[in-house]
């Protein structure tokens, strides 16, 4: 398969990702589209035999690190929050559940979205994840480890279920 | 959040890692039945796996991820996921930079190849539409309009120096021009400043700028030296496109576009103000 090709195999996992990770859909779009414009242009910089898809993903989280620096934070309980708008997801699992869930992906600090974006969802192994992030493979062996700790600790001690849910002071994404 | 890989919670010689790791089959054969053991021993440790491969399939479910983790499905996965949603990304480059720089250079040259021959048999296929002295216009119009043509269409590298460098790209022009230069603000008419170019001009350097509309209509102001000294206001028309020329204090300037002949011209009378020029003249 040529290199275009191979590029535009991977864009609808791309978009996936960037949609998860920025909770955003016009965001997302953009930098897959930024992401391939890239990839297009910086074609000769590709090393054949390494992992396209970690290349691809490298090049969309460089992007998105450049345009985080650029927005203002969001608070995560904002109504016009960008994840808000996120089409609610098929069924199987609880709707409500989804939702507390997806408020506590947005609380995690980038660097834990990220890695566990790429594990749980993308199904990057971690030497995948390792050359993606640039990172060594201890480094995202213990950031996912502590991304699982904290979005199950977002969850449990977030708000009970049933009529007696109590508001939980409102936190901020912090982007870096 | 915690940020030790340890939790007083598990069993000693349990680390956090090792079982996130163990969810995500990333363990090699024997660390993977050791913690298969431990797991039958401590509960704690078994209802965190528990939790963790249920925070991973609600991840899947809600980033709309197939609800198949295993690895082994991952290749038969793209497929799918093209099926699930087609690709619209919009690749505003199909062929590589240097197939389209050498199309775009043969087009210049078949341009110009074009110009030289029929240059002189203009003004005569034209009706003399072009009017003026002696009937021809200055080549700079006919080589502002060839470079509209060229370059125009480029949607990646339409410019050498962005707008966003406007400082720099104007003192670089200025330099190669040996001219103090500025360039005319059309955001009155909706276009804004893409950036410019350096080309080379009949006896010397020429600059390009290019403005974009909102709706991608682009138009060039091209300078460059000249030695003629008129001072008429001409317009120069090729195909679709219209060139405004004007000669002013030993610079000639075009103001190449497609548009309606009556807006360009106001547009190229704004500019030529603008250019310290002297329209009141040709009105």
């Amino acid at each position: 398969m040529n290199f275009e090709a191979e590029v535009i195999s991977w864009l609808p996992q791309l978009r996936r990702y960037a949609r998860a990770l920025t909770g955003d859909r016009a965001w997302a779009d953009d930098l897959v589209q930024d992401t391939a414009e890239r990839a297009f242009a910086r074609w000769a910089a590709f090393r054949p035999d390494s992992n396209l898809r970690a290349w691809l993903l490298t090049i969309l989280r460089h992007l998105y690190i450049d345009q985080l620096r650029g927005r203002r934070e969001i608070a995560v309980d904002d109504e016009s929050a960008p994840w808000r708008n996120l089409e609610a997801p098929q069924g199987e699992v609880d709707g409500l559940v989804l939702r507390d869930l997806q408020r506590a992906l947005y609380c995690l600090p980038v660097e834990q979205r990220e890695v566990l974006l790429l594990v749980c969802v993308e199904e990057l192994s971690y030497q995948e994840a390792s050359s993606a992030l640039g990172v060594p493979i201890g480094t995202v062996m213990s950031r996912l480890s502590r991304a699982r700790e904290h979005m199950r600790a977002l969850l449990t001690e977030g708000p009970a279920e049933g009529p007696a849910r109590k508001t939980t002071p409102l936190k901020v994404v912090r982007n870096p | 959040m915690n940020s030790d890989d340890y939790d007083s919670s598990l069993p000693e010689g349990l680390d956090l890692r090792a079982l996130s790791a163990f969810v995500d089959g990333e363990l090699p054969g024997a660390e993977r039945a050791a913690i298969e053991g431990q797991l039958k021993q401590h509960p704690q440790a078994a209802a965190r796996v528990a939790a963790w491969r249920a925070q991973k399939a609600a991840l899947r479910a809600l980033c709309g991820a197939p609800p198949r983790s295993e690895r082994d499905a991952r290749n038969e996965r793209r497929e799918d996921d093209a099926a699930d949603e087609p690709a619209f990304i919009v690749l505003r480059r199909k062929t590589p930079w240097w197939q389209r720089a050498g199309v775009a250079a043969c087009w210049l040259a078949a341009g110009a190849g074009l110009a030289l021959a029929l240059g002189p048999l203009a003004p005569r296929l034209t009706g003399g539409a072009w009017g003026g002295l002696g009937g021809q216009p200055p080549s700079f119009a006919e080589r502002a309009d060839i470079a509209y043509a060229v370059y125009t269409p480029e949607r990646r590298h339409p410019v050498e120096v962005a707008a966003s460098e406007e400082e720099h790209l104007i003192s670089w022009l200025s330099k190669r021009l040996n001219r103090p230069l500025s360039v005319p603000s059309l955001q009155e008419y909706g276009y804004s400043l893409v950036g410019g170019r350096l080309l080379p001009g009949e006896a010397g350097p020429a600059a390009q700028f290019m403005y974009e509309n909102g709706s991608g209509a682009r138009l060039t102001l091209y300078v460059t030296g000249t030695s003629r000294d008129e001072t008429a206001f001409r317009l120069f028309r090729e195909g679709n496109r219209r060139t405004f020329y004007w000669i002013n204090d030993g610079m000639g300037y075009a103001l190449s576009g497609p548009i309606a002949e009556g807006k360009l011209r106001t547009i190229a009378i704004d500019v030529c103000s603008a250019l310290g020029g002297k329209p009141e003249s040709w009105q």
